[in-house]
């Protein structure tokens, strides 16, 4: 017999391949192919997900 | 003086706060407890009282007692990265860390014991009522018989997992979910399940609190809607005002559960009331930011960055 809960459960959405930034040890943030920190193009934060509640649940259960 | 922020190195939402403990000057070491022992490394030593002790990652060093702060925020499991990765190394490693950064006089984001504490739903409840929030009726329960009368009390409930934690493998999200009238409950045996009453509600509630500073954003829902992560409706996150009341019960609750951060979610009904609905310690900010423009990347970096009463 399975939890009550699980019969709500669904497939969770892949997470995103994050390939358009890498972290960068010397500054501690993450940056773009040209250098400029990541976090400064909005659009591909929104895209990918990364900041999401939804996306941070995939590896951290208390977002 | 340093602040330490123990996450990973996805973690762009660290990348926020990073960038404005650079902008203010402030001395950060990025540390993923995944990457010890290994890329990091750490040493401690007791003698004749005294506990002094230094951790390293990426050519830093920062010793124990120049710490100002610790932000608990995605990191890894302790030696996860490890060449030979086990439950006992993990364990292992995890006592060493922590227990060496229990001794330090740092200021903690959140503190672990109270983080640990704060994450236990049941909890959140009871001291959200005694803040006071309104709180939906709840019932956690492997009685069947027990969740059929709940379920009949209140026509229309909702089942949400009780750690928040998603079932396993392969990966699936179990949405909040209202429960249909005709559910068979014989499975509650299986596992505590959490139901709720539903709250029909005209907007999502998200109110970020950073130390003293909160805030607040509103998201309209849809006709019916009952967990706002989960599809898109077209609508986005705004600045609201919390009332006084709420800001009052916020500043309770933040002073029960020993929190320095808290990310609250609330169900505003047809009424305008915000029900409470949990408080995440270590909740998700950035999408908020990302669409609010609040400075809440800033205030986490000055409550880090703060002298505070160690200096």
């Amino acid at each position: 017999m399975k939890p009550f809960a699980w019969n709500y459960a669904r497939p969770a959405e892949s997470a995103p391949v994050i390939d358009q930034y890498s972290y960068d040890s010397t500054l501690q943030l993450n940056v773009l192919p040209d250098g400029r920190p990541a976090i400064l193009d909005r659009a591909l934060l929104a895209a990918v997900g990364t900041t999401t509640s939804t996306a941070g649940s995939a590896t951290h259960f208390d977002d | 003086m340093t602040v330490l922020i123990l996450t990973c190195e996805q973690d762009v939402t660290a990348d926020m706060v990073v960038a404005q403990l650079h902008r203010r000057g402030a001395p950060l070491v990025r540390f993923d407890p995944g990457d010890l022992p290994g890329e990091g490394a750490l040493s401690a030593e007791y003698v004749r009282g005294e506990f002094r002790g230094y951790l390293s990652t990426g050519g830093r060093v920062v010793s124990m007692d120049g710490l100002r702060s610790i932000w608990v925020r995605r990191p890894g499991e302790p030696a996860a990265h490890a060449p030979e990765p086990s439950p006992w190394l993990s364990a292992e490693t995890g006592q060493a860390l922590y227990g060496m950064l229990d001794c330090t006089a740092a200021r903690w984001m959140n503190e672990r014991g109270a983080a640990a504490r704060a994450r236990l739903k049941p909890w959140q409840l009871r001291t959200a009522h005694h803040s006071g929030f309104p709180v939906p009726a709840t019932v956690v329960t492997t009685y069947p018989r027990v969740a059929q009368q709940f379920a009949d009390q209140y026509r229309h409930v909702v089942v949400k997992a009780v750690s928040g934690r998603p079932p396993g493998d392969p990966p699936m999200a179990l949405p909040t979910t209202l429960v249909p009238s005709d559910a068979d409950f014989s499975e509650v045996a299986a596992g505590p399940t959490l139901l709720q009453r539903y709250i029909a509600k005209s907007a999502d509630i998200r109110l970020t609190a950073v130390g003293e500073e909160l805030f607040a954003a509103r998201k309209t829902a849809e006709p019916g809607q009952v967990d706002g992560r989960f599809g898109d409706t077209g609508h986005t996150w705004e600045p609201v005002e919390p009332p006084a009341r709420v800001r009052r019960a916020v500043a309770r609750y933040m002073e029960l559960a020993r929190l320095a951060y808290g990310a609250f979610d609330f169900a505003e009904d047809a009424e305008g009331t915000w029900w409470f609905l949990e408080c995440n310690q270590g909740g998700q900010f950035g999408f908020i930011e990302l669409e609010t423009e609040q400075p809440i990347a800033d205030a986490v970096a000055g409550w880090l960055a703060a002298p505070g009463e160690t200096g």
